[in-house]
């Protein structure tokens, strides 16, 4: 396992545990959007480019608009 | 929020996530990707036109008529197209449909179309998702006229 892998998994753990313990909840989806990228690159070091494109396309970006089109609904934060 | 450089640059950048949609969906079967990841990125591209041009301008260029009539005609096919070759396999006819040159466009036999068809689905059903998320209904008074 090389140094960039260790870098990315170290990321991931730290994404993880803030985007519970983060209290702003616009900053938790930033957060866990942050997360779902890292991941899309190690399904990519894991040799599954595949799976990489659709990490990327849905949890980064469908996911993401989904969480603040939610919290704009419950009026959290500003239009 | 609605300014003129979000405008400017989002006219410039549509064009660009939108051909690399399309290309993820039609090299699905000789490279990575596929219907649903391009689909995704298609889908992904029509939301961020509708939040920054608003609902009135994007209702008149992606009608919800023909978006819903894309979606049924395109699942009708891709049934019956998957269950036709389900059928003609187990009587063991499959070879019907040309299977083409290895790692050429033309290879993989029916599954550009069946990409295609999933691509379209999956684009149109993100867009509604998105809607119904966003404004609760998907048709409008002024979109039914």
């Amino acid at each position: 396992m090389t140094l960039f892998n260790v870098i990315l998994i170290a990321i991931m753990i730290i994404g993880a545990i803030a985007s519970v313990m983060v209290k702003n909840i616009l900053s938790s989806v930033i957060i866990f959007m942050v997360y779902s990228l890292m991941m899309a690159i190690v399904w990519q070091q894991l040799n599954a480019p595949d799976m990489a494109i659709t990490e990327a396309s849905v949890g980064a970006g469908v996911t993401t608009i989904l969480f603040v089109l939610a919290l704009r609904k419950m009026r959290m934060i500003k239009k | 929020m609605k300014t003129k450089i979000i405008e400017n640059i989002v006219k410039i950048l549509i064009p660009l996530i939108q051909v690399f949609g399309i290309y993820v969906i039609l090299f699905g079967h000789i490279s990575p990707g596929g219907g649903f990841a391009g689909g995704s990125i298609l889908g992904s591209s029509i939301i961020l036109f509708r939040f920054v041009y608003g609902s009135e301008h994007t209702d008149k260029k992606y009608p919800y008529k023909y978006l819903m009539r894309t979606v049924s005609i395109a699942l009708i096919m891709y049934g019956s197209l998957k269950g036709m070759l389900f059928i003609l396999d187990h009587f063991g006819i499959d070879k019907i449909i040309p299977v083409g040159v290895p790692n050429t466009f033309l290879s993989g036999g029916s599954i550009i179309p069946l990409n295609i068809m999933i691509g379209l689905v999956v684009t149109i059903t993100f867009y509604f998702i998105a809607i119904l998320f966003e404004e609760g209904e998907l048709e409008y008074e002024h979109a039914s006229e």
